[in-house]
């Protein structure tokens, strides 16, 4: 469906965005830790717990189809202060390594397609890589997600070798060479 | 040689032990916002740094009331004080806190309990909905540079004071912090 007249009848989600941006500016004020660029290694790494889940247009991405590629699998939703603070720099490493196997998957908690596209459609730069809707939350147990945001670097071999808790700045050159090393594998 | 190395390694084993987080006194911040009015509270202790930030009734309850939630899950959440909460992990190891061991303290003495997470999500379900990202991780083993954050829940009245206490665990040993005398943010923001 085109961006114009998706946007066009997304009115309800546009209301409910409108209504979380009224209600949110203590929120959004809220004195955030800067976001960190450390990452956790996972040793032994583990695999990682395969899943199938829709992107905005429906279609069904399955963690298994990427194996090959490095993956970051990133737990968030629009709600979340962080999660939306971090978004851009996701984009901005997802650019940074085009051409290479690099995949990023945005897992959203809970929400509706509609909401989701109103919000990313405000984001500069606005995502290109996938974002997939666990709608029931039945995908972030299995990773033993704790709290949004967190993420998981997954090697070319489908294994988790890096997890982070809370807000990250991902194109920090921290992390861009943490991927960069996995990408050489 | 090893004479001559000897004071400059100790050197360094001292500079590295003053600068652990785990020898740093305790930090305290205290802010108000100017625009908000409102209060928050930050104390970095031994490589954990606990933040609460007062948050109005009528904030919380737009928040749950603007994702559809039912009106019972948003009148569940009238009867509490509610903080934003923001918990670091600053110590250069890993650390594990539990909300079910923290405690808050009235004026009157006695010591109550958080309502954690999964007791929110257990009360929701049976109202038919699930929230639970929207509140602080209870139990969480995290590690350098990660955070955890949502909403901390006190069973008080707007503007109510108190103290929190809370615990973490570090290479297997358990710290206490003190928050005193915390504030409920009021029921409205003051008249302008």
């Amino acid at each position: 469906m085109p961006a114009r007249l998706r946007s066009l009848l997304n009115a309800s989600a546009l209301c409910l965005w409108a209504t979380l941006c009224l209600v949110s500016p203590a929120w959004a004020a809220l004195p955030l830790p800067e976001l960190s660029h450390t990452l956790t290694a996972l040793k032994p790494a583990k695999a990682a717990p395969d899943f199938a889940l829709p992107d905005l247009d429906g279609k069904l991405h399955r963690l298994s189809d990427y194996r090959g590629n490095v993956v970051l699998v990133n737990f968030w939703a629009t709600w979340c202060p962080p999660c939306r603070r971090e978004m851009p720099s996701m984009e901005r490493l997802s650019q940074q390594l085009k051409g290479q196997p690099f995949v990023v998957l945005a897992i959203d908690q809970q929400e509706t397609p509609d909401s989701v596209f109103v919000f990313t459609g405000q984001l500069d730069p606005s995502p290109t890589f996938p974002i997939l809707f666990d709608r029931d939350s039945a995908v972030a147990p299995a990773w033993g997600v704790l709290g949004l945001p967190t993420s998981f670097i997954v090697d070319k071999g489908g294994r988790i070798v890096y997890r982070a808790m809370g807000g990250r700045d991902f194109d920090h050159p921290d992390i861009v060479r943490a991927v960069r090393e996995l990408l050489k594998k | 040689m090893q004479i001559t190395r000897l004071p400059s390694r100790r050197l360094c084993l001292l500079a590295l032990l003053l600068t652990s987080p785990a020898l740093q006194a305790a930090e305290l911040t205290q802010t108000r916002d100017p625009d908000s009015g409102l209060m928050s509270w930050k104390k970095q202790d031994r490589g954990f740094s606990l933040e609460l930030i007062q948050l109005y009734p009528d904030f919380v309850a737009a928040v749950y009331s603007s994702r559809g939630l039912p009106p019972a899950v948003v009148d569940s959440m009238k009867e509490y004080c509610v903080f934003g909460s923001i918990a670091q992990n600053q110590s250069g190891g890993t650390l594990a806190y539990r909300v079910a061991d923290w405690r808050y303290v009235t004026p009157d003495g006695q010591q109550h309990r958080l309502k954690t997470k999964p007791e929110w999500v257990a009360e929701w379900k049976k109202l038919g909905a699930d929230f639970g990202w929207s509140i602080l991780p209870a139990a969480v083993s995290f590690d350098t540079g990660d955070w955890a954050q949502g909403f901390t829940t006190v069973h008080l009245p707007p503007g109510s004071r108190f103290d929190l206490i809370y615990s973490w665990s570090h290479h297997g040993k358990r710290y206490t912090g003190k928050l005193e005398n915390l504030a409920c943010a009021p029921a409205k923001p003051a008249e302008r």
